[in-house]
């Protein structure tokens, strides 16, 4: 019998049965014992104020409510920041940004609740804010200190350079837009216990915000988690919304469900950093880069939060996929009164990305190269210029390999002259093409949050607990690790029961973040499963006497040692009457990688994962209008676990870049307000924004260098990049409208605004000049 | 007869909700009093679908699904109807319907918190639609968002539905059908608490009601008003339903002009007027999703009077006219004449849009463009509509309208007498370009700045007079 796997093939999704019947539960579905309040938030109206009154009367008063809370009610800390302070729950003197939290409602129906917090009267002494990141800049208003790192001498390479080029680019804020929005469940227990449902990517963060907030042990408060309805790093750190119910529950000794309705989701919650760049540039004349210095500046919102290991990694993403012999990167983290700009998908590493691309983009076309040349010449080689500027040494690169193959599939070079030759006898509507890479790191580079534990059982019956840290966001990743566990037991994938994450069954997990989750969670639970094998082995060896056998065989529902096999039921039965442990707890920590943060160097990442992709757009040069006619991708997935959600993954993340780089725009007013706080004034790509044409390919020789569970590489941020292509492929065709002459100055999104009035910027320039 | 309970069709059984709260919608009923959790709460706007359900409706001995969506509709809507939400197409073995299984083996779901309503969508696409192209199904999940996907596998999921295929719903019609006879809508009043809901059957109840009730709120789609009590959370104590009355809602087609009944679905109108107008079908396919079409309405467009609603600079261009009554007299008034201010209008209390009348120009040119951040289901940056015929070269009869632009969507009237008579060149485009900043101080706003909404109002002059002298459209084939 051949053995079956249960790795690399394509199983659905573990609750994609439950999905399309409305019977997978999310947070706001638990069934809720008799006299479950309903909360809701009330929040500032100024971006930048002092708090002169707040008054509450009439929100007391108001029908349904059980309680108000304030500030006053915290018993411990005021705060939910996860690594640095500056998140209060409720600020007691001073509000730093429309639509922080100020006070919260019990009552007995959401609608009641929600009705009774618009009844405060809050009175303010206004603030000037800073809203923007150049006022931030002009002012020094920082929430931490930038960085400064350098590696050769970039300000004589670019004086020695044949050519130069300096210019700023802006990329801008995304809302998460998750479905499911932030949404929470408390249930007091007996000694002050709390059981907390949350839609959260970091159950243990928000047992320790919640213990610290009530002044209580961690061990009083279980967090649980069986699926979120989208996180995309949007649940990575807001712990307010859990924090605030905690609060309510614990106060009222009753269980409180509190559920941000969509418009205070978008304003209460943190968003993607816009990032704003200044750069100069030398490079030869083909195009490869001699020198370069750049500046990165990011709106970080109002407190620090995630800003510094985003603007890091900005840091080390500055180089995308290219060789920079001479460079200084120099970042400010702009401290501004708008909501505190947090993880997102990529995580700085877009937008770092995103701004030597441009710079790249730029010199093909101050050159008059095909901008795909210019790529490929700046690219790392395999045993030279392999040592990045961090000091890492490249040891897995294939980005030339990927590029060139998706060069030819997708007929990339007859197709660039086909639209060079269509825009000349097209006047209206302009066709573009662009290539780009993707080189993304791989690991947390806050070093200790590389570990993850697991918990597997095995019952008399030979069925399989299987618990672990990572949470289910849509990702995958329980049906990944139960396949994986299932393959490793060489039991069928129905045997393998995959359960709530639970902060009582797996400690001090880390975020579901930084692409790792499967990578890291997968490899705890294979170590857990490893420990039970191994108690199984001696009790088999011992009782059957076998001896001297190393190579013992799981498959088919058999442990196989040589010539004598046992079907796993019975063993684990007969394990269990001799008294043998058949659980275990696993353990992962990720080895190899090290920074030191202070000279910005060392091996921040485990592996690299790389990418490319080719974009054909059409524009309406009256209109500034965009469609996306085709799309080709080729992605290293490494040995996928499960091919189908890999691709799940890379389709979606490359739609979610291209609204990131298109059409999603997060507007504020000048005082602070934002104003895009809804689906209808926010948008998000529809079905039919995607491409055209859609050719999405795994690359099949893609195996992981690196010890990470089946040889696979993840896919949860990398393909969000990919999508850098449909926003150079735009500037191309409004680079047709000047011949291919001048360099357009386009920043992201590419709204058919910014297409509009890039267009029209480019052709009064060309008059002016010629 | 009057009555104060709402009755549908649910699970197979009648189902009664007696005394409603008239502000409760469908979606508060599925999950808070129904207690069924598939139906999900994205955006309580009608934004993002997640809340998308399905209504049968009995026309004609036949069973029409349409998918609304249950965040912006009311109980009271239900009347009569058949509530379908996404548990109920698991069959009774507990197998998945054709539409559940497809999604599963095209891995449609990620997160799975948008799944439902497309479940929904696809479910009522399954039911009314004789093909399953790329085009129907796109049209038809509009107005689902996924953040998870890319949609691809969706599509996917759709294309390979089998229409032959008869589902438990074909198999169960007669029942359901026989059930719904049972409950045909009646003359609803509820007093619940401090608020009135009347849905009377033929419009003189209605005059009745308006006569002792001046102040209510007329309500037919419920698209924009129920926002009211979504979003503002507030409360709408007098609401009259328009949509029972059956005179309402008719389509009149004839040499000259073509007349939309007030309670007429958006769905209903877009098909007839692709024969004479087909870049105003465009449009309306533009104007919302499937969920919003399916019960929003022209007249509503009209009475909300917003300086953005998408039918509003098309109909100002083609001249239409709209008849009010109250419960006295009906009176005629040219659009153009109707829009006062931002979101005023000459409607006074009391008074209801009976009809809209369309004129029928059969050799002239119209054309529509709508400029938005998103192609479906957005707001407009800029709309703009064109009507003229082209007599000897000259350009005659030119009537044209902008939404985005000002407080109202409004003519362009500096701009048609700078065309009027004119010959048709190039030299005269940009000249009428220019009066447009005569016509119109645009405002800058979340959707565009007032630079843009100048820029395109220009440029889409440029873009009509282009198409009609090249005879063919210059457009991105969405």
């Amino acid at each position: 019998m051949k053995k079956i796997l249960y790795i690399n093939e394509k199983r659905i999704h573990d609750s994609a049965r439950k999905h399309v019947s409305g019977l997978a539960d999310y947070t706001d579905d638990i069934n809720e014992p008799n006299g479950t309040l309903h909360g809701a938030v009330g929040w500032s109206k100024q971006a930048h104020a002092l708090i002169k009154k707040i008054d509450l009367s009439e929100v007391w008063k108001s029908e349904g409510v059980i309680t108000v809370i304030t500030n006053n009610d915290i018993p411990g800390r005021n705060d939910v920041g996860p690594v640095f302070d500056g998140d209060p729950i409720f600020p007691t003197k001073k509000v730093e940004f429309y639509g922080q939290p100020l006070f919260a409602v019990a009552a007995t129906s959401t609608d009641l609740a929600r009705k009774a917090t618009l009844k405060a009267k809050i009175s303010y002494k206004t603030l000037k804010p800073i809203v923007t990141i150049k006022e931030a800049l002009k002012k020094k208003n920082f929430v931490l200190k930038g960085k400064k790192i350098q590696r050769g001498n970039p300000t004589n390479a670019i004086l020695k350079s044949k050519n130069c080029l300096k210019g700023n680019f802006t990329t801008g804020s995304q809302e998460h837009f998750y479905l499911e929005g932030q949404v929470a469940f408390v249930i007091p227990k007996e000694d002050k216990d709390l059981l907390v449902y949350s839609s959260t990517q970091h159950p243990s963060e928000t047992q320790q915000i919640i213990s610290k907030m009530l002044n209580q042990k961690s061990n009083s408060v279980t967090v649980l988690v069986r699926r979120i309805g989208g996180g995309f790093g949007g649940k990575e750190t807001n712990f307010l919304t859990s924090s605030i119910c905690a609060l309510l529950a614990s106060k009222t000794n009753k269980p409180v469900k509190l559920r941000l309705d969509r418009d205070d989701d978008i304003i209460m919650t943190g968003k993607r950093h816009d990032f704003y760049s200044d750069y100069e540039v030398g490079f030869n004349d083909i195009g490869v880069i001699k020198g370069l210095k750049i500046k990165l500046a990011s709106r970080c919102g109002m407190s620090a939060d995630l800003s510094g290991a985003i603007n890091e990694r900005a840091l080390l993403h500055i180089d995308n996929a290219y060789y920079l012999s001479n460079v200084q990167v120099q970042n400010y983290l702009c401290k501004t009164n708008t909501v505190s700009s947090t993880a997102f998908r990529g995580f700085g590493g877009n937008q770092g990305m995103m701004a030597i691309e441009n710079i790249i983009d730029n010199i093909a076309r101050h050159l008059k190269k095909d901008p795909a040349e210019v790529r490929k010449n700046n690219f790392y080689k395999k045993n030279y210029k392999n040592i990045t500027h961090y000091g890492m040494k490249i040891e897995d690169n294939v980005i030339q390999e990927i590029f060139n193959k998706l060069i030819k599939k997708s007929n990339y070079k007859k197709r660039y002259s086909k639209i060079k030759k269509f825009n000349l006898n097209s006047r209206y509507l302009k066709k573009g093409i662009a290539i780009t890479p993707v080189k993304f790191g791989i690991s947390f580079t806050t070093i200790h949050l590389n570990q993850a534990g697991a918990l597997v059982h095995i019952y008399t019956d030979g069925s399989v607990y299987l618990n672990h840290g990572g949470i289910e966001m849509g990702q995958g990743t329980n049906t990944k690790i139960a396949q994986l566990v299932s393959n490793a037991f060489g039991i069928s994938y129905e045997k393998i029961k995959i359960s709530s994450t639970n902060t009582s069954k797996v400690p001090n997990t880390s975020a579901s973040a930084a692409s790792s989750t499967t990578d890291l969670n997968g490899a705890a639970a294979l170590n857990a499963v490893s420990k039970i094998k191994e108690n199984l082995e001696k009790f088999i060896k011992k009782k059957y006497n076998i001896k001297n056998i190393k190579n013992i065989v799981y498959e088919n529902g058999l442990i196989k040692f040589n010539n004598k096999s046992f079907k796993f039921d019975s063993i684990i039965q007969e394990a269990y009457l001799n008294r043998i442990s058949l659980s275990s707890t696993g353990f992962y920590s990720t080895p190899k990688i090290h920074f030191n943060k202070k000279t910005f160097s060392g091996r921040p990442f485990l592996y690299f994962c790389y990418g490319a992709s080719v974009t054909e757009v059409t524009i309406d040069t009256l209109t500034g209008e965009n469609i996306i006619e085709r799309v080709d991708i080729l992605q290293d997935t490494g040995k996928a676990i499960n091919p189908v959600l890999e691709l799940g993954q890379i389709e979606g993340g490359f739609v979610q870049g291209q609204g990131w780089l298109t059409m999603e725009e997060v507007n504020w007013k000048p005082n602070g307000q934002i104003i895009t706080i809804s689906p209808s004034t926010y948008k998000i790509p529809a079905s039919s924004d995607i491409p055209k044409i859609f050719n999405v390919e795994i690359f099949k020789q893609g195996k992981n260098k690196e010890n990470v569970v089946n040889k696979s590489k993840t896919t949860g941020e990398p393909p969000l990049m990919l999508a850098m292509s449909v926003f150079y492929a735009i500037k191309d065709a409004v680079a047709s409208v000047g011949e291919y002459k001048a360099i357009p100055k386009l920043d992201a999104p590419a709204t058919p605004e910014k297409i509009l009035m890039s267009l029209k910027e480019l052709k009064s320039r060309i008059s002016h000049n010629g | 007869m009057l009555s104060n309970s709402i009755k549908f069709v649910f699970e197979d059984k009648i189902k009664e909700i007696k005394n409603p709260d008239p502000n409760e919608t469908i979606l508060n009923l599925i999950r808070l009093r129904l207690k069924k959790t598939g139906t999900k709460e994205g955006c309580a706007e009608g934004g993002c679908g997640a809340c998308t359900v399905v209504v049968g409706e009995l026309k004609k001995d036949k069973i029409i699904y349409n998918a609304i969506n249950s965040c912006i509709a009311f109980t009271t809507s239900l009347e009569g109807k058949q509530l379908l939400i996404v548990e109920d197409l698991i069959k009774k073995d507990g197998s998945l319907h054709p539409v559940q299984s497809a999604m599963v083996n095209f891995h449609g779901s990620q997160c799975g918190f948008c799944t439902p309503g497309f479940i929904m969508s696809l479910f009522a696409m399954y039911k009314n639609k004789t093909s399953y192209d790329k085009k129907t199904i796109e049209e038809s999940i509009s107005g689902n968002l996924c953040r998870c996907t890319g949609y691809r596998p969706i599509i996917d999921a759709a294309k390979s539905l089998d229409k032959n295929k008869a589902d438990q719903f074909k198999k169960n019609e007669k029942k359901t059908i026989s059930l719904l006879k049972k409950i045909r809508p009646k003359n609803i009043c509820i007093n619940n608490e401090s608020k009135k809901y009347f849905a009377p059957r033929t419009i003189d109840e209605l005059k009745k009601i308006i006569k002792k009730n001046e102040n209510a709120e007329f309500i037919s789609g419920g698209t924009d008003m129920s926002l009211i009590v979504t979003k503002q959370k507030k409360d709408i104590k007098n609401m009259i339903y328009l949509n029972s009355i059956d005179e309402l809602n008719y389509i009149k087609e004839n040499d000259k002009y073509i007349e939309v009944g007030g309670t007429t679905p958006l769905i209903k109108f877009e098909f007839i007027i692709k024969k004479y107008y087909p870049d105003f079908n465009r449009i309306l396919k533009r104007y919302g999703s499937v969920q919003i079409r399916n019960v929003a309405t022209l007249a509503g467009n009209i009475a909300t009077a917003s300086p953005i609603g998408d039918s509003l600079p098309l109909l100002l261009s083609l001249d239409a006219s709209i008849t009010i009554e109250d419960f006295k007299k009906k009176t005629v008034i040219p659009l153009k004449e109707f829009f006062i201010g931002y979101r005023k209008t000459m409607l006074k209390k009391g008074q209801f849009i009976r009809s809209i009348r369309i004129p029928v120009f059969k050799k002239n040119i119209f054309k529509a463009y709508k400029i938005s951040k998103r192609i479906d289901d957005d707001i407009s940056s800029v709309c703009a509509s064109f009507n003229l015929t082209i007599v000897n070269k000259k350009i005659k009869n030119i009537k044209i309208a902008y939404g985005g632009m000002a407080a109202t969507p409004k003519r362009a009237f500096y701009c048609e007498k700078m065309l009027l008579n004119s010959n048709f060149s190039e030299d005269i485009i940009v000249k009428a370009q220019k009066s447009l900043e005569k016509d119109f101080q645009p405002i800058d706003d979340m959707r565009a700045s007032k630079n843009y909404r100048i820029e395109i109002a220009k440029n889409l002059l440029t873009k009509c007079f282009a198409e009609i002298k090249n005879n063919k459209l210059i457009r991105l084939s969405y």
